[in-house]
């Protein structure tokens, strides 16, 4: 670490040692940032009356079953290839997960990236290929970037299964549990900062935080000091470096293009209204729900799992009574422990340390 | 001779012969290469060490070495870890049809230079073809013979208490250029692999401390998956500074947008050392005069607490746990 960067260190810790105001809830709302802030141990340095609490911001443990029961029957009723981020594999269908939809010999190909699926389509000609397109800001362009890949190739047997979600609908539903938001970098990065400032006018605080151990120390401290000084909402971006007031326009341009906001399912959350993306009525074509008439499920979540008050801050993995028994990244039950970003992925792995 | 390898040419026929001469046998020219069936050798000098690994590297060629180096290191760095001289090699191809020849003549050239480096002689093999798409390019299994130095004792279940834990350079390089050289992630970076033979490297650091406790090289799993194993044969714990563990900057910043963690991507010319602390400043030195040691450093130390466990002290100051090693490697997807 730079001088700087010590100094900066040294004086985000005396700011939360020295703090002494009322208790405080703070979310992170990203799972990267859940993993980060195990990773440097951040929890050692907040003050006792400062809680931290994971959020929803994992794109794997929001998706619900319904979404994993609809790619299995893509899979086995419409002998479809599914293509997906590796993640989404393991976590529990209603019936089953796509790990074991795959031992009953459907055809499901991991992929790094959505392009990845467009390609696999175009070496398949035969076969209708299924991406299934979960994700944030962040992902979703990719998503986009592929069907326009598609179109353009003039691809008749590639479509997108559709779980997109922004942030800013899940900022709003979850408010009253929180004081303050550690907003998610990568997502502010693509979005820019308008719509967190704004948040402000409905009583909405949160800092943008980076991933660095001394980056999330600086945001920790920045926001512990906003609440104290006053109990007006705030904003601050605390990761300048790569985080602007416009975002990627190119990137909004793209989605903007393809998708427009419906309402969304969030396990654990329920139906949050205009807070998913899902294609325009002009791509049909490539939205595998229209295309292949894919029914509704309404799938139940695993018994005994409490996700769902997890990804509200409302419960911690390990008031689960499942949690490191019968619920292992080894053997999921639940979808946060299936991602490494999952909530409760994140407490087994750092399990014991906090 | 044909541009490309044939199904013939894995036939044991006229071409099978031609092929082994002018691409392999002419290359590895040694005393104990012959065209007979086995090679003949003389009695070891000491007790010996012997083991095997198979490559099946995609791509087979990345910056920084090729699935030849790789075949030579790998075998050479675990005989190494024993405290063994290597000695003896022998290599078997099996080769995907249509695959140029040329390339296989680019792989044998780095084999046969890695081996001159590291002073081992090739001295059998076998070459067979399969068809199209039955295997990816070349897979080569490489079986070696090394004799151990007197008095040399290193074992994974040889951590003490009170031990320095060094690597012998900056962690990672290897993974990190593979993932970049399949180019699935679109990002572009400087990064070349650390493959490298490690005899020279390993056999100095016997030179200068007569009880190294354990000493590994960090393969697929890198150096974070060796941690956790060491931890859990010796039954102790180990304890890390996060600042001290050299990463390359290129490899941390590909890192940091994947959101993988350094230590747990392949090394291949990295070696992991445990020995008693009064020795890690001389070891340490040692390592750096090899061209393969410039960025050596101690890493942690060994404790008795916390046995299995492999605990970090962040730049912060605050203690986290390295998570133990599962799963794929994924790359983050929000
Ligand atoms: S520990 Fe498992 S079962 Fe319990 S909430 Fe987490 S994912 Fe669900």
């Amino acid at each position: 670490m730079t001088e700087e960067g010590k100094q900066a260190v040294a004086k985000a810790r005396a700011i939360l040692e020295n703090y002494k105001g009322k208790k405080l809830r703070i979310m992170e709302v990203c799972g990267t940032h859940t993993h980060a802030i195990f990773k440097a141990g951040l929890r050692q340095l907040m003050p006792e009356n400062v809680e931290l609490i994971s959020g929803p911001g994992c794109p794997v443990c929001v998706t619900p079953a319904d979404f994993i029961d609809e790619a299995v029957w893509l899979a086995t009723e419409k002998n479809a290839v599914i293509t997906t981020f590796g993640d989404l594999v393991r976590v529990p269908g209603s019936e089953m997960s796509l790990a074991g939809a795959r031992s009953e010999g459907a055809d499901i190909v991991p992929v790094y990236t959505p392009i990845d699926a467009v390609e696999y389509a175009k070496t398949h000609p035969d076969r209708e290929v299924v991406f299934l397109s979960v994700g944030f800001e962040t992902t979703t362009p990719s998503a986009c970037l592929a069907v326009q890949r598609a179109e353009k190739a003039g691809l008749k047997n590639f479509s997108i299964l559709t779980a997109n979600k922004t942030m800013d609908e899940a900022y709003r539903a979850l408010k009253d549990s929180v004081d303050a938001y550690i907003y998610p970098g990568h997502v502010c990065a693509i979005v820019g900062t308008r719509l967190t400032e704004e948040l402000t006018g409905e009583g909405i605080s949160g800092v943008v935080a980076g991933f660095t151990p001394s980056e999330l120390v600086t945001a920790a401290a920045t926001l512990v000091e906003l609440c104290s000084k006053s109990d007006e909402p705030f904003f601050r971006n605390c990761y300048p470096r790569v985080v602007t007031r416009d975002g990627s326009t190119a990137a909004k341009k793209l989605v903007e293009k393809y998708m427009e906001p419906a309402d969304a399912v969030w396990r654990g959350l329920g139906i949050i209204p205009k807070s998913g993306m899902v294609l325009r009525d002009e791509y049909a074509a490539f939205d595998a729900r229209k295309k292949f008439s894919v029914p509704s499920f309404k799938a139940k979540n695993p018994p005994g799992c409490r996700c769902g008050e997890i990804l509200q801050g409302k419960c911690k993995p390990t008031d689960c009574p499942l949690f490191g028994k019968t619920c292992t990244p080894e053997h999921p039950v639940g979808a946060c422990m299936v991602s490494q970003e999952g909530t409760c992925a994140a407490y087994y792995q750092y399990g014991g340390v906090v | 001779m044909e541009e490309k390898v044939m199904l013939v040419h894995g036939g044991g026929g006229k071409q099978t012969s031609e092929l082994i001469h002018e691409v392999f046998a002419k290359r590895f020219r040694n005393l104990y290469l012959t065209e007979d069936d086995a090679a003949i050798l003389p009695p070891p000098a000491s007790n010996i060490a012997f083991t095997t690994d198979g490559f099946i590297v995609s791509p087979w060629k990345f910056p920084g070495g090729n699935i030849g180096k790789l075949s030579i290191c790998g075998t050479v760095n675990d005989i190494s870890c024993m405290g063994a001289r290597p000695k003896y090699l022998s290599c078997a191809f099996v080769i995907e049809e249509g695959f140029p020849v040329k390339s296989l003549e680019e792989i044998a050239d780095a084999m046969a230079l890695t081996a001159r480096e590291a002073g081992v002689s090739i001295v059998a093999g076998d070459t067979k073809v399969a068809g199209h798409g039955q295997v990816d390019g070349v897979f080569i299994t490489t079986t070696g013979i090394g004799e151990r130095l007197p008095g040399a004792h290193p074992s994974g279940k040889s951590a003490r208490p009170g031990d320095a834990v060094i690597v012998s350079g900056d962690v990672g390089r290897h993974g990190c250029t593979i993932l970049l050289a399949r180019g699935e992630y679109g990002i572009d970076a400087e990064v070349t692999s650390d493959c490298a033979p490690l005899w020279g490297m390993a056999s100095s650091v016997f030179d200068v401390c007569r009880d190294v406790h354990v000493l590994r090289d960090a393969t697929r799993g890198g150096v974070g998956t060796v941690l956790h194993e060491i931890a859990g044969q010796s039954g102790v714990g180990i304890r890390l500074d996060a600042s001290a563990v050299p990463v390359d900057p290129a490899v941390a910043g590909v890192c940091g947008m994947l959101g993988l963690e350094p230590l747990y991507l392949a090394c291949e010319g990295r070696l992991v050392i445990f020995v008693p602390k009064e020795d890690a400043e001389a070891v340490v030195a040692e390592l750096k005069k090899s061209p393969y040691g410039e960025n050596a450093a101690v890493i942690g130390e060994v404790t008795p607490d916390e046995p299995g466990r492999v605990v970090m002290t962040t730049e912060l100051g605050t203690q986290t746990v390295l998570p133990p090693p599962g799963g794929e490697l994924l790359p983050r997807i929000c």
